[in-house]
């Protein structure tokens, strides 16, 4: 990961750069365990929309630098900012958070790169990421209800993704015990372990590339086909997977992938249209 | 019984396959094959000797989708194709053909892109050892959806979400398939892939038609519905065993240690 970074400027608790054509979203508060306070809040939410904007950007990594990946709430720090608490609550009672991928609706795919501790809050960016790769050192736990809170919408959502069991587990035993990445792996959690764990962000870039080759038209189509497939029932959420499969019909990139698979060359996409 | 070109279908003992024969072409569908699909599963779902039917390929894949050949020169294909879809009307798996019986896929080499159409519309996934999954639908600038879908509801989502974005650029192996659950065994030899799917299918076949059927459907429809309301669904489907004659001879047979006589699937 040497240079060739262009970093957008403007961020105090993010990291948010570009390197060819993976956008970068890197949580940057790790002497707090990168945990979330007002600050953050705002600026994940202004992060994921520019990036996501960026028509150089085809693809979005999402990790932190330290030793942990994401442990949730900063609670020190919002005890002493009543205002950001306050909001924060009213959208959490409301269901209108606004600092994943999944909910501000970004269009392109979202690659956690898990760095180290992954903790209560933090299951967010796994739950709500098309796409979950873990350093080996990488550890997974839902403290939440060891601290007298309820787990929800980050166990929700990973409800969906993988065996029911072992989320139950993490939501209960709390901060009692840890899922090491192998079992994260296992259980389909993720889908790669790096190890050495320094060699995380190499292949998340080299991931993140894999999938840049193709086309940002389907991608963004299937990806609304297989979120809202989350939504409904099996027959149909089919139905309207043909709805996304016809969105493409007469879209460029429709022609050109078949003929430059013809033609034996790498494929020319149209960029992303603003919709 | 149909004539088929594309597809080979056979009984052996209780077991219907179901064959892919378009080695050449990686068993990639034509319209032909479309329709021979839906007449095939048909009549094994039909036929009272085949208890369990299994399906899988010739050659060195299993299926690769469509036939995009056919459809870039045929002038129809795609017409048909866009019918299908603006309708949403398939016929070519069993899930689609409401097939009643157990359906087994078995798969013997590539599976990619509307390959996951069976896999994800079995009951039942084995695998030989040099079976290799991958969705090229974005790399060749296609959408991915009702077999990525179907998959989501059966196995975790991250695995299937990286297939979709990957596209062409990888390939899940058997071995992680199996890990994953998307397979439940692997067999290794690959050659033994079509004896081990018979034996499990025979194993399959000692059951109950009639439990197996109300079972399948209480399974399939639980994937329509929120947990409470499957539960609802499902207890429909126990009920209807209730005074069925394989719910007498089940447990009479287990009692005079003898293999139960079931009575064949009616056909309504």
């Amino acid at each position: 990961m040497e240079g060739r970074a262009a970093q957008l400027m403007g961020y105090e608790t993010l990291v948010v750069e570009r390197r060819g054509p993976v956008g970068w979203l890197i949580f940057d508060r790790p002497r707090s365990g990168n945990a979330m306070d007002g600050v953050m809040f705002a600026e994940l939410e202004r992060a994921w929309t520019e990036l996501d904007a960026d028509d150089g950007v085809r693809v979005i990594v999402n990790t932190g630098n330290g030793p942990a990946f994401q442990t949730g709430l900063d609670m020190v720090q919002l005890a002493r900012d009543p205002e950001a608490l306050r909001e924060q609550s009213r959208r959490t009672a409301k269901a209108e958070l606004r600092f994943t991928a999944w909910h501000l609706g970004v269009a392109k795919p979202v690659i956690a790169a898990v760095n180290g501790t992954c903790a209560g809050g933090g299951l967010h960016f796994v739950a709500d990421a098309d796409v979950v790769i873990a350093a080996s050192d990488a550890t997974f736990l839902d403290p939440h209800v060891s601290v007298g809170q309820v787990s929800a919408y980050e166990t929700i959502g990973l409800l969906r993704k993988m065996p029911a069991e072992a989320v139950m587990r993490m939501a209960l035993v709390g901060r009692h015990e840890r899922m090491p990445a192998e079992r994260a792996y296992e259980l389909g959690m993720v889908s790669k372990i790096v190890d050495p764990p320094e060699r995380l962000r190499e292949e998340a870039q080299a991931l993140g590339e894999k999938f840049a080759r193709n086309s940002p038209a389907a991608m963004a189509a299937t990806k609304r086909a297989l979120w809202e497939a989350m939504e409904h029932g099996l027959t149909e959420a089919c139905r309207l997977g043909g709805r996304q499969l016809m969105s493409m019909w007469g879209h460029p990139d429709q022609e050109e992938g078949p003929l430059a698979f013809a033609e034996k060359r790498d494929p020319v996409w149209q960029p992303m249209g603003r919709s | 019984m149909g004539q088929y070109t594309s597809l080979i279908v056979e009984r052996h003992g209780p077991v219907g396959w179901l064959l892919n024969n378009r080695p050449e072409q990686l068993n990639a569908m034509t319209a032909q094959m479309r329709e021979e699909f839906a007449d095939a599963w048909n009549e094994l779902d039909g036929d009272p000797d085949v208890r369990v039917i299994v399906h899988t390929g010739e050659g060195r894949a299993f299926q690769t989708g469509v036939d995009v050949t056919e459809i870039a020169t045929d002038g129809l294909g795609f017409e048909r194709y866009r019918r299908s879809v603006e309708d949403n009307d398939f016929h070519f798996t069993a899930w689609h053909q409401k097939v009643s019986k157990p359906v087994i896929t078995a798969v013997n080499g590539i599976c990619a892109g509307g390959g996951f159409h069976w896999i994800a519309d079995a009951d039942i996934v084995i695998a030989a050892s040099d079976a290799q999954f991958f969705d090229p639908h974005v790399s060749v600038g296609q959408v991915v959806a009702m077999e990525a879908i179907g998959l989501l509801r059966k196995m975790p989502a991250e695995a299937v979400m990286r297939m979709a974005f990957v596209g062409r650029y990888e390939r899940m192996s058997a071995q992680r398939a199996y890990e994953l659950g998307m397979v439940s065994q692997i067999v290794d030899p690959p050659e033994r892939l079509r004896e081990e799917a018979q034996a499990l299918a025979e194993k399959i076949a000692r059951n109950s038609p009639a439990a197996m059927a109300a079972t399948k459907r209480a399974l399939w429809q639980a994937m329509e519905l929120g947990l409470t309301d499957a539960c609802r669904a499902g207890a429909r489907e126990l009920v209807s065993m209730w005074g069925h004659p394989d719910q007498e001879e089940g447990p009479r047979a287990f009692a005079e240690r003898r293999d139960p006589v079931w009575q064949p699937l009616s056909s309504g």
